[in-house]
């Protein structure tokens, strides 16, 4: 009973956990030039997953933890960069999970037609001018982050 | 006329009454009974600072799920009256993100070494291939890009976090709620937890616990506990009068007699005795009672039908209960004191009416029954075995003897709200304790927050976020001493020739100019980290936590607010003024009845000893002492002395026991009832007063 139990919540987990292929493009206002980078994302319940198969990078981000492997080994990362890393991805979880209700208490939100634009609220609009989603057939594509030195990342979700 | 004579007295007591009104005082302020003066004050002050006026609410776990409630609940939270901030979160406020920016140069660690051409260049083409090669996101500081200054990151000793969310241990999330409600401000407190509660019906899991929450639930339940008990206490009393004396012009002269009494020492203490407690009023008032006995052996003995001014057993019992409480009334317990005095106020007048007053009423005669049970004095007692029985049960409470310091014990126990208070504290892996940390001048005051860190590094105060005047001074001489404008040139010059955007770095270290001010005005933003400042008679004040309060315990300038700490000392200090003033009230009864029954001293004084051997030795037996159960001794003494001097100088046996056992019924119906309250305190008097009846009742039957 106890096996089949743990067999369908492995199941279920995988399930669960959505899996896409992404190109961030980042742009640098200091350097003026952007660079892309490709990736996989995969969200679960607790948290999420970004590797990068080019450079032999991956992080994993579960319950608020945050552990960085490069070549498959873990690496630690500065507390304050991790702390960062981590209210980046809460953010792109929540964008991904689209509760707007959590959303609302978080940013001043704007919809024409496919667009929704998000404005910080909180502590956060320090870092984020602002972030733009993009949905085609109701499915989140597309997140620009305008952010408050004048760079910018944009997310395509190629899948 | 003199018929009316009680009557009269009552009313000339209403009417002065009615004059006294603006100059009765009645404090509601029960934490002064039990705390010394020292230890209110130092709770006031912190109140002012916020302390106790905290609520906790927390989520359980750590999933999305609870993350969400966080956010509505905080949200809910901030709607509501009496809330002053909510917070959820270890992100600053944005008002402490601003102190930060403006204060940057003076808070931040300044590397001062001086920068080469050739070591810009290096940093510069570090940052610019790092923008290409790095595989995650990383920004570029371009006020500061040489990274001179290095901000420490606070460490939040006070709060557990995951990710930004504040945490209760392993429990799951916590809100921290600074509302503007003190425990005692009753009307707020209701309504704020009315608020509270409705909002979250909607989260059952949720728990929440405030300091307030109890002043709300106890009171309710303590109204609903006393109410009952009057009720009870009313018709036993009526019981007594009515079914067993059967003369209801006794018993309304007797009622109006006490109420006189009552009214009497409710007026001199209210008016003449600084800050008079309510809960003393009601005792005192119930202590009242105990005169019955005065008017019930005048009544068995017909004293009213006697041309006899004084009944000297009476005057006795009467003389020798009122030093018992005169002395009580010096004890430096305010409780206890006011008690006394009102004892002493109100048994003096009861006095006077029932001895003076009560023969010109015209009072009907007690009619003695023919029959005349025959005391059967081959099956009693010698007193000297009660005397012996008596050390030898003072004996057996001496080595069981166990003292229960902590005075919240006497409260109703609202084991739910106490079961709430516990998952906070086992769960909070939080160690620090606060303290109150004082200085004349503000700068004063930050300059010994500074001096706690330095000796425990943990210490959570406002020193975590603000520097003292010398080292702001030293940091402006020597941000005053650096010249950021070369710098600013060698940075824009290396960063033209390494290919970053033109001018990017333009205002690199404009941040230091103006040079930030020393005298910091905001302090009030730091509330929200539960650090506040309160300002009274030229005295600053502010809460640090600190992990070990005996390192720092001769430092003049803290004091402790640990409650519980505060009120053991408080207790020990009550238990150690109790024994040294009842040891000389016990001294002063055993000379007072040696002289009135002389002969008869080891039987009198059997009803004090016996009644209070045996009362001790089933409490220490059952659990530990409380400070009521001590006071309610006392009161034990004050009903023993008058029987013992009444039985043992009695002429008429037979008349004298009658009027004892319907005194110790009225006992039983004013304090004996409390046995069945759910208020600790008032169940502890109960207990006391049932047991040492039932010693006395023991006694009558079987000693000789």
């Amino acid at each position: 009973m106890i096996q089949k139990t743990i067999i369908f919540l492995l199941l279920a987990s995988s399930l669960f956990a959505q899996t896409y292929n992404f190109t961030e493009l980042r742009y640098s206002d200091a350097i003026n030039r952007s660079i892309q980078v490709e990736g996989k994302i995969s969200f679960n319940i607790d948290g999420l997953n970004i590797s990068y198969p080019q450079s032999a990078r991956e992080i994993d981000y579960k319950n608020d933890t945050l552990i960085y492997y490069e070549n498959d080994k873990e690496v630690s990362l500065p507390e304050m960069q991790a702390s960062k890393m981590m209210q980046y991805f809460d953010i792109l979880r929540l964008l991904h999970k689209g509760d707007e209700s959590e959303l609302e208490g978080m940013f001043e939100i704007e919809n024409k037609s496919n667009i929704k634009i998000l404005k910080p609220l909180g502590a956060i609009k320090n870092y984020i001018n602002l972030i733009e989603l993009r949905k085609y057939d109701n499915e989140l594509k597309y997140i620009k982050l305008f952010l408050q030195n004048n760079d910018t990342i944009s997310i395509n979700i190629n899948d | 006329m003199t018929k009316y004579a009680n009557l009269i007295i009552l009313f000339i007591l209403l009417f002065v009454g009615i004059l006294l009104k603006d100059s009765i005082n009645i404090s509601t302020n029960l934490l002064s009974l039990f705390a010394t003066k020292e230890s209110v004050e130092k709770l006031n002050i912190a109140n002012n600072l916020g302390y106790s006026k905290e609520m906790l609410i927390a989520i359980k776990g750590f999933d999305s799920k609870a993350k969400k409630e966080v956010r509505e609940i905080s949200k809910k939270l901030r709607e509501l009256k009496h809330i002053n901030f909510v917070q959820s979160s270890i992100v600053p406020t944005e008002e402490i993100q601003d102190y930060y920016k403006n204060n940057y140069s003076i808070l931040a660690k300044f590397n001062d070494a001086n920068i080469t051409q050739e070591q810009v260049s290096q940093k510069l083409q570090a940052l610019y291939d790092a923008q290409l090669s790095n595989i995650f996101y990383s920004s570029i500081d371009k006020n500061d890009p040489l990274a001179l200054f290095e901000l420490e990151n606070i460490k939040h000793s006070s709060i557990s976090h995951k990710g930004e969310f504040i945490t209760l241990g392993e429990y799951g999330f916590l809100i921290r709620v600074m509302t503007d409600i003190a425990p005692s401000q009753m009307d707020e407190a209701k309504e704020l937890y009315e608020d509270v509660h409705d909002m979250l019906k909607e989260y059952p899991q949720v728990v929440a616990f405030a300091p307030f929450f109890y002043t709300v639930e106890n009171s309710s339940k303590i109204k609903a506990d006393v109410q009952w008990i009057i009720i009870l206490s009313t018709v036993i009393l009526l019981l007594i009068y009515y079914l067993l004396i059967k003369n209801i012009r006794l018993l309304s002269q007797t009622v109006i007699a006490l109420v006189s009494s009552m009214l009497f020492a409710s007026l001199i203490s209210t008016v003449f005795i600084e800050n008079f407690n309510i809960l003393s009023l009601a005792f005192g008032m119930s202590l009242t009672a105990v005169s019955i006995d005065y008017l019930l052996h005048y009544h068995f003995h017909n004293f009213y039908e006697t041309s006899k001014k004084i009944d000297k057993n009476v005057l006795y019992g009467y003389l020798t209960t009122l030093s018992a409480f005169a002395i009580f009334s010096f004890i430096p317990i305010p409780l206890i004191s006011q008690i006394s005095s009102f004892a002493v106020l109100s048994l003096s007048f009861a006095y006077v009416l029932f001895t003076f007053v009560f023969p010109y009423l015209r009072l009907k005669k007690y009619e003695e029954p023919n029959k005349v049970q025959s005391v059967r004095q081959e099956k009693k007692v010698p007193a000297i075995v009660v005397f012996v029985l008596s050390l030898a049960l003072f004996i057996y409470s001496a080595s069981n003897f166990k003292l229960d310091s902590n005075i919240r014990n006497l409260d109703y126990q609202n084991l739910h709200l106490l079961e709430a208070e516990k998952l906070f504290k086992s769960n909070s892996g939080v160690k620090l304790t606060p303290v109150i940390v004082e200085a004349t001048t503000q700068d004063k005051l930050i300059e010994n927050l500074h001096e706690l860190k330095s000796l425990l590094p943990d210490t959570f105060s406002l020193a975590s976020f603000v520097k003292d005047k010398q080292s702001c001074k030293k940091r402006q001489e020597e941000l005053k001493a650096y010249d950021f404008a070369r710098l600013n040139r060698l940075i824009n010059e290396e960063a033209s020739k390494i290919g970053f955007k033109e001018g990017y770095f333009e205002d690199a270290y404009a941040f230091v100019s103006p040079l930030a001010l020393c005298d910091v005005k905001e302090l009030d933003i730091f509330k929200t980290y539960g650090l506040s400042l309160y300002h009274d008679k030229d005295i600053y004040y502010t809460i640090a936590l600190v992990s070990d309060v005996k390192k720092i315990e001769n430092f003049s300038f803290i004091s402790s607010i640990n409650v519980k700490e505060m009120f053991n000392k408080a207790a020990q200090k009550m238990y150690d003024d109790l024994l040294y003033f009842g040891s000389i009230v016990l001294v002063f009864i055993f000379v007072l009845l040696l002289l009135s029954v002389k002969t008869q001293f080891i039987y009198a004084i059997n009803y004090i000893l016996f009644p209070l051997s045996f009362t001790m030795a089933i409490l220490v037996s059952m659990d530990a002492i409380n400070i009521m159960h001590l006071f309610s001794l006392i009161i034990l003494i004050a009903i023993g002395i008058d029987y013992g001097i009444y039985m043992s100088n009695s002429k008429k046996p037979t008349n004298t026991m009658l009027a004892v056992k319907y005194s110790l019924l009225s006992t039983i119906a004013a304090f004996g009832v409390l046995i069945f309250s759910t208020i600790v305190a008032l169940n502890s008097i109960g207990i006391v007063i049932a047991l040492g009846c039932g010693a006395i009742f023991i006694l009558i039957k079987v000693m000789r």
